[in-house]
């Protein structure tokens, strides 16, 4: 699926260009904006940075080119550097490149490496220019697993269908194509503490939609989201046992809400992924591993939600606060030791987080950013790798700049 | 009674100067667009990203004023948004791609050069710009 969408880009691009006259007929933008954080945390240090003692290691970087020779045709690419701390990114990466045919406003497809459109915000978490927060609630959109979870390979067929004049308008944004998580994704970091690995990362077969209904509400829009994923790869616990990854099709529904005017913004959003990922043993190292055949259960049922606020206090300030929670349903609230004396921490497996935040735009190319958090619960972001003891509440201060093109 | 007639003449005022608030943008669109007249919604869907169509069919492409009092006075009367949160919702569309960012233009006399010249433009101009080769939609 990977190869097949690269391969429709290349020939779109290729016709777009072939088409053309002149480079003025492509009609060529060139878009970018780069950020640059800098964080605090008390007690905990947070991916992989020095957090502690304030780190400035936050850095993204984002290219963008597009082509519109016709109005219904569009082409374009972008990439990405992020870097977080000393163990996320560092690296130049494709975010998207893709074909867009919007044959009018009730149908379009898009094709090659495209967005994913679930939830409200998925499509557009990384676009810290778009708006207010410095991290988006971390239970629904996990800045670590972000660049595997935002795209997939294949396309995504959407339109608009107005409803009547009283019922207002319903999106639709169905896409289909294949997952992929690689090795170094932020997904496995728990995985990889644990003293797993999954060598070849996950890849399977994605499928999903969104429906947002623009109510006749002027600036209220519900909606609801689903994804369904079926993922394989390699798991192997070294020195011990090598695994097949063998999840059957998990699902994960979507709920979300928004209402917006000219100065306040109020939206919420609940998801919830449960799960029974298996893996079966394939050949075991040493004699106290699972026999080869074994089935391993992983059950989970995380849930998360939150619920966001937002006013604009004049022309270029703005200030919110959200509410963020998560927690994993089947996971027990007590410290155990595994099978490996591995300690796994009760407040590892939640997460709840008061954020405070504010916005100010200095001019249509610059704005800075600071948030405030204050977080119950270690699930997200706080590794045993980074810290000697980890205490299981922690408040974290954002300062952050970008800038835009 | 004083009163009465003072609230009375005050909200008279303030209608008078709202309606000449308005009045100091006009929409203007290529000869060839097809409506003379367009719906606030409509005209919203179209200067946000949300449409790309007129209800009659017609492919439009909103042009847009660099900055300015028109700008400022359309993106209140029409979009109901400032030009900040304005533009952040076009770069959404932009970095997530689904859209290109429209063509920012000044002065008017640039807006209506380019809206006259090509097919399915449609922009925004103060009221008192010259704006001939194009047409003026009524905004209802």
């Amino acid at each position: 699926m990977k190869h097949w969408t690269i391969t429709m880009f290349v020939a779109a691009l290729a016709a777009v260009t072939g088409a053309a006259q002149s480079l003025d007929d492509l009609n060529i933008q060139i878009h970018g904006y780069a950020t640059q954080g800098f964080v605090y945390t008390t007690s905990n240090n947070w991916n992989s940075m020095n957090s502690s003692d304030g780190s400035p290691a936050w850095t993204e970087a984002v290219f963008n080119v597009t082509a519109q020779p016709e109005p219904k045709l569009r082409v374009g690419t972008q990439v990405r550097y992020f870097l977080m701390g000393s163990e996320f990114g560092n690296a130049i990466t494709l975010d998207w490149a893709s074909g867009d045919y919007k044959v009018n406003d009730k149908f379009g497809v898009r094709f090659g490496k495209v967005k994913t459109p679930n939830g409200l915000f998925n499509d557009i978490q990384d676009i810290d220019t778009a708006f207010l927060w410095s991290l988006l609630p971390q239970g629904n959109y996990p800045i670590t697993s972000r660049t595997s979870i935002l795209a997939h390979y294949g396309g995504v067929v959407y339109g608009k269908l107005p409803l009547g004049k009283q019922a207002g308008k319903l999106e639709y944004q169905l896409y289909f194509g294949e997952r992929v998580l690689p090795a170094g994704d932020g997904f496995f970091v728990p995985i990889i503490e644990g003293g797993a690995e999954m060598p070849n990362g996950l890849t399977g077969p994605t499928s999903g939609g969104t429906l947002r209904w623009y109510t006749p509400l002027n600036g209220l829009l519900l909606g609801v989201a689903w994804d369904r994923e079926d993922l394989t790869g390699k798991f192997e616990v070294p020195g011990v046992f090598n695994g097949e990854n063998i999840d059957a099709p998990f699902k994960i529904p979507y709920f979300f809400g928004k209402y917006e005017n000219s100065k306040w913004m109020f939206a919420s959003e609940y998801s919830r992924v449960p799960a029974d990922h298996k893996t079966m043993v394939t050949s075991d190292i040493i004699p106290q591993a699972p026999p080869v055949g074994t089935i391993l259960h992983n059950v989970i049922d995380h849930r998360t939600w939150y619920a966001m606020t937002s006013y604009k206090l004049t022309e270029k300030f703005t200030a919110g606060i959200y509410y963020s929670s998560y927690f994993d349903v089947k996971a027990p609230r007590v410290t155990y030791l595994d099978s490996t004396n591995y300690p796994h921490y009760w407040y590892n497996r939640f997460q709840k987080d008061w954020a405070l935040s504010a916005r100010y735009d200095v001019n249509q190319y610059i704005y800075v950013k600071g948030e405030q958090h204050f977080i119950d619960g270690m699930n997200f972001g706080f590794l045993d790798a980074d810290n000697n003891s980890l205490s299981p509440t922690s408040k974290q201060t954002i300062l952050k700049i970008g800038v835009n093109f | 009674m004083k009163k009465l007639i003072t609230v009375i003449l005050f909200t008279a005022m303030a209608s008078i100067f709202a309606v000449r608030a308005q009045a100091q943008v006009i929409v203007i669109a290529n000869p060839g667009v097809k409506s003379n007249e367009i719906s606030k919604n409509d005209l919203r869907d179209i200067f946000t990203g949300a449409a790309t169509s007129l209800p009659d069919g017609t492919r439009v492409v909103p042009i847009l004023l660099k900055a300015g009092t028109a700008h400022e006075e359309f993106l209140k009367a029409y979009v109901g948004k400032n030009d900040t949160v304005f533009r952040a919702g076009w770069r959404s569309l932009v970095f997530s791609g689904q859209a290109s960012m429209p063509k920012s233009l000044e002065p008017d006399a640039v807006v209506v050069d380019f809206v006259a010249h090509n097919s399915g433009a449609i922009g925004y101009i103060s009221a008192n710009a010259p704006h001939e080769g194009v047409k003026v939609l009524t905004v209802k």
